[in-house]
Formats: structure tokens, C-alpha cells, sequence
């Protein structure tokens, strides 16, 4: 009876975990285009069962795992993510060595995701961390060169520590609260030692996944050894899942200890390094890697005013749907474009549409209304003004316009004049049936923000 | 009939047509741009027609936006913003025709402009803090690729440090708007500008974010430098619409927003302000004086007549007597609109003399009236205007101001000072290009054509007609500030 209703709430998760293993079993025929087919359809069947389960909360497995609003809007942001992600795989490694296996592992890392993102509990954050992290180490060392190799070694090896460290970490709240659900939380009210001892283990291990300074330093490398693709998979999936992670978790947490501001010290740092390092780079991929460092600490500000603001969980949500459209937008362009600063010389003149919608992508990233991007930036500001960081929020809006000199690097050389050849490549169709998507996800979304959680 | 929807995204639409057409060759881009800003002028008239009413926004439209939040799409028009929409709609839509000349990438720079409109009339008729800071920015990105694509020499760098500039002024604005909304519950700028949305210490930070905001927009000394960079680099039709209209978004918003929702906190900081509109007037003259470009020259006057403006409000918020501090206000938005059309006279002006002689310097021209007659004089009458001779726009604004002032705070008719500065400084731009020894290099340049008189004619007429009767559109803007003075 029990399991019956579980077993219903879980669809979404169940279908994706289906979709999966026949996708692995699609690999072993080597049959690509049927992995991406089953991969695709999983997807779409998981976003379909997630809607009427929006307004659910709920939980399932004895509280170990919730069924709510962050959950609900995760498999909403993450599962069309992931969609248009396989997509950007398919057209950057098209008939190339185990694609499949890259887009059966996609998936999976997905499933870890939504698992973070729903966790209600120490272990099943630590089980999403692992199957995160499994995954992704595994994608990044794919093309099996120096630069990949080494990269996913960092990244490997970051990984380990400080999870070996969350869990040790981890074990202070069981011992406070005498239980590894969060939602007992509460029941270390007082216990400032333990609340930070165990705080300061999810920030290293959700930390990392989520690139915040300075676990990052694996980020800028992953990105550039990994694929494109992928590179834009993991900025954006594991990224935007390490935040809803961490909304699970501390939103029962009792707010002494200081611990919002040790994470808003966390949140200035990671915003600005990411973007001051952002300023200096000339290859386009670590460029937007470091901005991506830098986004992440304006989710952060979401995390900081969790319980002390109603725009804080709204606020993480919205960021992060807007986050996912202009990101993987931004990636689908330099898939086309290609992987230099000096690949983009030109290219608005040449590629029109690609240009300005490249434009569009970077406005966003930046906060300019009335993109998408504004609406999450101003949720999140909202939320540090109302919880009482007015000086966070004012290291926000500055690092917005560090933000608007790294980008128009960009925007600059797309409309000078030049000779550089702009060959398309094989697949560049789903690459820019990405780019549509999430071209209009940024533009219209912002306008229609009604229909987004609001506080 | 939404008449301002209609109004305010007809431009922008037309934009969208435009880039949807097959054919986007330069003629029919100005074709459109033409159509489009003219009807919206038309449309901007018949808003005027229906009028405004006292002490409240008239022609309210309102939609619900983002409901969780209070955020709704609210447009509206008073005493205040109405003259400046239909600053804003003829100065677009001369500039649609001064542009028609315009061949490079002609499609781009026409959707630029359209949009420029929209986002320009939507931050006059906004009545939704959300929704104002939405078309606030949206201008700043117009303007940017207006000036990076189209601009002279120095354009990247002067349209980066324009960007950068103004977005680092406009974000204080952002925080001032979530504290309005924490305090209030609500983005309704008509429950925002009855005051009380913040009091005390929340309201003076708000004050002086929105202080940070609007100078750098209108902009006040110390915080001008992008001006004189971004005027001389942009191409004409936007150096007019930057000097026009978007430098009236800093003093509206110094109305609108400062004045109207901190009032406690603009009264307290009222000395500060009202010396900051002083030193502005003041270092706008000398600084002008200093230039022998014509077009910094220009730019730099733009700095000492917001200058006055920002005297006005401060005036306002500083006398005790209902009378007085509605001729101030009255007398800062005659202001205004008075610039907009004489600077944005000159600054046609100096675009036409620099298309004929690709340079701007004052000494590489002399006694070019004899020359170019209609050129020569729409500059010196609209020079006079802009020096505040009486009969001319300007004249009867700064004499509100400066009675005001008299009446209010006479340390400040210090400033009158810089209007001795800029008489001398326009008489010697005046005798250097157009009087005196006429240099042979241009003996054979054209007066102005058809087209460029169309242009210029109805900006010097409505100068004379503001200078010689002001009634129509004092009692206009009266309206509305007898409730603000009170």
C-alpha cells in the first residue's frame, strides 16, 4: 500500500532509470541513433509525468526522499536540459567511438542528479554525489587525449577527497540528531559545533560539484578537456543539482552559527574570482567555464537567505531554469563557432541570427532585463536584501557590470570585420535547433514570469 | 484603444516586421522606420488629446504581470511624463528621417532605433518599478550597439565605457527598487510615490542609490565623464536621442522616483543635491568653454542645462512654500523638454556641417553664413535658445528656476553665473564657424536640402513658440506639480 503510492510519486525517477538501462543495452548493438531515441523519449516521459506533480509534497521511502517544489521544478529544469544536452552530443560526436555510451551515461547522471535534488536525507545525498560524480569523470575522460586524461584525473580526485570528506563531516549531524533525515534537523538547535562541523562538510562536497571557490579549480580544466558538449552538460546539470542539494538541506538547518555568513563570504568570493579570472582567459571555453564559476555564486546568495526570505527558494529555481536555457545556449554557440576567442572574429557578420542570439545569451548572463537571466538576478537579489545582506547584494550588482566587461569580450570581436571561415560541421542542424530553444526560453521566459514558482 | 501600448511597442514591432521582411534592403528600412515613428507620433498626439487629470495618472493601462510578486504591466501618463513622450515620439521621428541617408547596414540600425523608442517611451509611461527598470536597461543595450556599430573613430572604446558606465549607475536603482517593493509589498509605482513605501535610514540608502542611479544618467558632475566620449563618438541621430531623450530618463526619474518616493530623505539631503545642480551648471559652462570641438562643446552644455534641472527638484524639496516649489518643478520639466528640443536641434545641426565637412573643429571653419544661410542660421537661433535669451525655449524654465531659487535658497544664483559662460562660449562658436574670413576650403558647400530643413524646422519652431508662448504646455506640466508642490 505504502510502496504502491511511493512507487507512483517516484515515476518520473523510475522512467529515467528505465530509459537508461535500455539505453545501455541499446549500446551494446551499437545502435547510436536507437540510444539517443530511448534516451530522448525517457526524458520527454519523465518531464510529461513531472507536471501533475508539481503542486505534490510529499515523501517517500520513510522521508529519505521528497517529492516537493524544489524537487518538481528540478525534473522540470533538468530532464529538458538533459534532452538538449544529448542533442549537443549527438552533434558534436555524430558516428564517433561508444557515443552511446556517452549518451547512456548522460543519463545516468541525470538520474543522480534529480536524486540530489530530491534528497531528504545524508545518504541519498551522498548516493547522488557518487553517481554524479561517477559519471562525470567518466564523460570527461571520453576522448582519451592528454588534456581529457588529465583533466578527468583532477577531477577524479577532487571528487574523492571531499566526498571522503561530506561523509565524515556528515557523520557529526547523525550523531547531534540521531537520525540522517534533514527534516530532524532542527533538533540541533544549540549545537552550534556540530551544525558547523557538518555544514562545513556539505559545503566541500556540494561546494565542489557546484564549482564555488575555491573547490573550482577542477572546473575550468573538465571543461576543457571534455567535449563541448559535455562541457555544457556538466555546467549546467550537476551545477543547477548541487543547489537544489543544497536548498534540501538547509532549509531545515536552524540559521545560527553563522553559517549564512560564512556562505555569503563563500558567495562574494566565488562571483568575483570567477569573473575576474574570466577577464584574462583567451580560449572561449575556459572563458565561459570561469563565468560559470562566477554564476554560481549568485545561487549561492539563494542559499544564504534560505529560511530568511521568501524570494530565496523561488529565487534558486528561476536562476537555475534561466541559468540551464542561457548556458547551454551560450555552449551550442561555440560548439559552432569553435573553441578560441579569435573562432568568434566575425562571426556575428557572418552567422546573423547565431550572433545575436549569442548576444541574447551573454545580455542574460549578465542580468539585463528583460531576459531570463534579470528575473533569476532579481529574485536572488531580492532574497539578500530581504534576509539582510544588503552588502552581498551590492557585491552582486557590481560583479554584474565585472560581468558585462567579460562578455562584450565577446560580443566585440563578433561584429568585426574579418576573414575568418566559419565551416558547419556535421550535426551543426541540432546544434542550432538547440540554440532556437533556448534562445526563446531566454527571451520569453523572462516576460512570462508569472507562471514560475514566486515566493 | 490602449493608446499607449499601442505607442510604446508599435516601434518595436515594426522592428520585428522589418527583420521578418524578405526584402530589408536601406530603402525600405527607412521606409519603415519613417512610417513607424511617425505614426507613433501621431499616436503620442491623440494620447495628449485625451488628457491628463490632476493629482493622479490618467489613461492607466494595467494587466497582470507576475501576480506572486505584486509586479504588474501598469503604463500611465501625468504632467511629468507626458511632455516628455512627445519629446521623446518627434525627436524619434526626425530622427527617422535625418537617418534616411544612413546606407550601412541600414536594416540593423533602423530595428536599433525602433527599439530605442520603445524602451525610451515604455521608461516614461512605465507605472510598474519592475517594468521601468526593464525599458531603463533595455535603452542602455540600444544605445551601446547604436553607438559601437555606427559610431566614428573611437566608437568601441566609447561605447564600452558607456555601458559599463551607465549599467554600474543603474544598478544602485535595481537595490532602491527591491527596497521600495520589501517596504511596500508591491511594484505599483502609483503606491510608491505617495512616500511612504520607506522612512528613515531604508529610505535614505534608497535615496542615495537612486541619487547614484539617476546622476550618472542625467548626467551630474563628478559623474559625466561618459558623456563627452559617448556624444562625440555616437552617430548624430543618436546623439540627439541621447541628449534628447535619455538624459531626461535621470532627471524624470529624479522626480518620479527620488523626489516623489523618498520625500523625507530628498528634504534632508536637499542642501547636498541642490549644491551638486550648482556645480554641474557651473563646470558644464567652463568645460564647454574649453572645447573646440562643436560637438563635445554641445555635450559639455548638456551638463550645466540638467544642471539647472537638478536645482529645480532640489529647490522644490527645499522651500517651504507651496507656491515656490511648484514654479520650481514647474520650471525643472519645462526644463526638460526645452533641452531636448534646442540640444537636439544642435546637435542635427552639427551632424548636417560634419556630413558637408567631415570635421568639427571650430577653428577649421569662418564665415560660412554667407555660405550656407539656412545652416548657419537655425544654428544661431537655436545657439540663443540654448543660452537662455528670452523669447527662446530655455528662457522661461530657468527663469522659474531661478525665481525659484531667488525665493528658496539665493546662495545658489551662483549658478547664473554659467549662463554668462555659455553666451560667450555659443557668441565665439558662432563667429568662428559662421562669421569672419570664410575659409575657401568650403566654398562650394550645399545649404541644407529638403529633407534636412523638414527636419530642423519643427524643432525651431516649437523653440520660438516655447519661448514666446509657453502657456499650452506650462499648464500641462502646472497640473500635475501643483499636487507634487504641495
Amino acid at each position: 500500500m505504502e510502496m504502491g503510492r511511493d512507487l507512483a510519486l517516484l515515476a518520473p525517477e523510475l522512467t529515467l532509470a528505465a530509459a537508461a538501462m535500455l539505453m545501455i543495452v541499446a549500446e551494446m548493438f551499437r545502435a547510436a541513433r536507437l540510444v539517443l531515441a530511448i534516451g530522448l523519449a525517457g526524458l520527454a516521459a519523465a518531464t510529461i509525468l513531472t507536471l501533475p506533480m508539481l503542486s505534490v509534497d510529499a515523501t517517500v521511502f520513510g522521508g529519505t526522499y521528497r517529492i516537493d517544489l524544489i524537487s518538481g521544478w528540478a525534473k522540470l529544469i533538468l530532464l529538458p536540459g538533459t534532452a538538449l544536452s544529448l542533442l549537443l552530443v549527438r552533434a558534436e560526436i555524430a558516428g564517433r567511438r561508444r557515443e552511446g555510451s556517452v549518451q547512456s551515461l548522460v543519463v545516468l547522471v541525470t538520474l543522480g542528479a534529480l536524486m540530489l535534488s530530491g534528497a531528504g536525507d545524508m545518504m541519498v545525498v551522498v548516493i547522488g554525489v557518487v553517481l554524479t560524480g561517477l559519471g562525470s569523470f567518466a564523460l570527461v575522460a571520453w576522448p582519451r587525449d592528454d588534456a581529457a586524461t588529465e583533466a578527468a584525473m583532477k577531477y577524479l580526485v577532487f571528487g574523492a577527497v571531499t566526498g571522503s570528506v561530506m561523509i565524515y563531516g556528515l557523520t557529526f549531524w547523525f550523531g547531534g540528531s540521531g537520525s540522517t533525515l534533514f527534516s530532524k534537523l532542527g533538533q540541533l538547535q544549540g549545537q552550534t559545533l556540530v551544525i558547523i562541523t557538518g555544514l562545513i562538510a556539505i559545503i566541500v562536497g556540494l561546494g565542489y560539484k557546484g564549482a564555488l571557490v575555491p573547490f573550482h579549480f577542477w572546473a575550468p580544466d573538465a571543461y576543457q578537456g571534455a567535449p563541448v558538449s559535455i562541457a555544457a552538460y556538466l555546467s549546467v546539470i550537476t551545477k543547477a543539482a548541487a543547489f537544489f542539494a543544497f536548498a534540501q538541506v538547509l532549509r531545515d538547518l536552524p540559521r545560527d552559527g553563522g553559517w549564512p555568513l560564512a556562505l555569503a563570504v563563500i558567495a562574494a568570493a566565488t562571483m568575483t574570482y570567477g569573473y575576474l579570472a574570466a577577464l584574462v582567459q583567451t580560449y572561449l571555453v575556459r572563458l565561459i567555464a570561469y563565468s560559470s564559476v562566477a554564476q554560481s555564486g549568485y545561487f549561492l546568495m539563494g542559499v544564504v537567505a534560505l529560511g530568511a526570505s521568501g524570494f530565496a527558494v523561488p529565487g534558486i529555481l528561476v536562476f537555475a531554469a534561466a541559468y540551464v536555457a542561457m548556458n547551454l545556449g551560450a555552449f551550442a554557440v561555440v560548439l559552432l563557432a569553435g573553441r578560441n576567442l579569435g573562432d568568434l572574429e566575425g562571426f556575428g557578420r557572418t552567422h546573423p541570427w547565431l550572433g545575436a542570439a549569442m548576444v541574447v545569451f551573454l545580455l542574460s548572463l549578465t542580468g539585463i532585463p528583460p531576459l531570463f537571466g534579470f528575473v533569476g538576478k532579481f529574485y536572488l537579489l531580492s532574497a539578500a536584501v530581504e534576509a539582510g545582506y544588503l552588502w552581498l547584494a551590492i557585491i552582486g550588482i557590481l560583479n554584474s557590470v565585472l560581468a558585462l566587461g567579460v562578455y562584450l569580450r565577446l560580443v566585440v570581436p563578433m561584429y568585426r570585420t574579418s576573414s575568418t571561415e566559419h565551416p558547419s560541421e556535421v550535426g551543426a542542424v541540432l546544434a542550432q535547433g538547440t540554440v532556437v530553444v533556448t534562445v526563446l526560453a531566454t527571451l520569453l521566459i523572462g516576460l512570462a514570469a508569472g507562471i514560475l514558482p514566486g515566493p | 484603444m490602449p493608446l499607449l501600448t499601442i505607442a510604446t511597442f508599435l516601434p518595436i514591432l515594426a522592428g520585428l516586421a522589418l527583420m521578418a521582411l524578405p526584402d530589408r534592403s536601406t530603402r525600405t528600412a527607412h521606409a519603415v522606420s519613417i512610417a513607424a515613428t511617425g505614426a507613433v507620433f501621431l499616436i503620442t498626439l491623440a494620447i495628449w488629446a485625451r488628457g491628463i487629470v490632476a493629482g493622479d495618472f490618467a489613461q492607466v493601462e494595467e494587466i497582470a504581470w507576475i501576480p506572486a510578486i505584486g509586479a504588474a504591466y501598469r503604463l500611465g501618463v501625468d504632467g511629468l511624463s507626458l511632455p516628455l513622450v512627445l519629446l521623446t515620439s518627434l525627436l524619434f521621428f526626425l530622427s527617422a528621417l535625418y537617418s534616411a541617408r544612413i546606407g550601412e547596414r541600414a536594416a540593423s540600425y533602423v530595428v536599433l532605433m525602433l527599439m530605442l523608442e520603445t524602451a525610451s517611451l515604455g521608461t516614461f509611461m512605465a507605472l510598474d518599478g519592475l517594468l521601468f527598470y526593464v525599458f531603463f536597461e533595455v535603452s542602455l543595450v540600444g544605445m551601446y550597439f547604436m553607438i559601437a556599430g555606427w559610431g566614428y573613430e573611437e566608437r568601441q572604446r566609447a561605447a564600452l565605457m558607456f555601458f559599463l558606465y551607465t549599467l554600474l549607475g543603474s544598478l544602485p536603482l535595481l537595490l532602491a527598487i527591491i527596497g521600495l517593493y520589501l517596504g511596500s509589498g508591491t511594484f505599483d509605482m502609483r503606491v510608491w510615490v505617495e512616500g511612504t513605501a520607506l522612512g528613515g535610514l531604508p529610505a535614505m540608502l534608497a535615496l542615495i542609490a537612486m541619487l547614484v542611479t539617476f546622476a550618472v544618467k542625467i548626467p551630474a558632475f563628478p559623474v559625466h565623464t561618459w558623456l563627452p566620449a559617448a556624444h562625440v563618438q555616437a552617430p548624430t541621430a543618436g546623439s540627439v536621442i541621447l541628449a534628447g531623450v535619455m538624459l531626461k530618463f535621470g532627471t524624470y526619474g529624479l522626480v518620479r522616483f527620488a523626489y516623489q518616493m523618498t520625500p523625507e530623505a530628498f528634504a534632508q539631503a536637499g542642501q547636498v543635491i541642490l549644491a551638486f545642480g550648482v556645480v554641474s551648471a557651473l563646470y558644464g559652462a567652463f568645460a564647454a568653454l574649453a572645447q573646440s570641438d562643436l560637438k563635445k562643446m554641445i555635450a559639455y552644455t548638456s551638463v550645466n542645462h540638467m544642471g539647472y534641472v537638478v536645482m529645480g527638484v532640489a529647490i522644490a524639496a527645499l522651500a517651504t512654500e507651496p507656491r515656490i516649489r511648484t514654479i520650481a518643478l514647474d520650471g525643472a520639466t519645462l526644463q526638460m523638454v526645452s533641452h531636448g528640443l534646442v540640444t537636439g536641434a544642435l546637435f542635427f545641426l552639427v551632424g548636417m556641417l560634419q556630413d558637408r565637412a567631415h570635421t568639427r573643429g571650430i577653428g577649421d571653419f569662418g564665415g560660412l553664413l554667407g555660405r550656407v544661410p539656412w545652416l548657419g542660421w537655425a544654428f544661431i537661433l537655436s545657439a540663443f535658445a540654448s543660452l537662455g535669451l528670452p523669447g527662446l525655449a530655455h528662457f522661461p524654465a530657468e527663469f522659474q528656476i531661478f525665481l525659484a531659487t531667488l525665493n528658496g535658497m539665493p546662495w545658489g544664483l551662483i549658478a547664473i553665473l554659467a549662463i554668462v559662460i555659455t553666451a560667450a562660449l555659443y557668441l565665439r562658436a558662432i563667429a568662428g564657424v559662421f562669421l569672419g574670413e570664410m575659409n575657401d576650403k568650403w566654398a562650394d558647400m550645399p545649404d541644407l536640402d529638403r529633407r534636412e530643413k523638414l527636419v530642423i524646422l519643427p524643432l525651431l519652431v516649437l523653440t520660438v513658440l516655447i519661448g514666446v508662448a509657453p502657456g499650452w504646455l506650462i499648464d500641462m506640466i502646472h497640473t500635475t506639480m501643483m499636487g507634487l508642490g504641495n
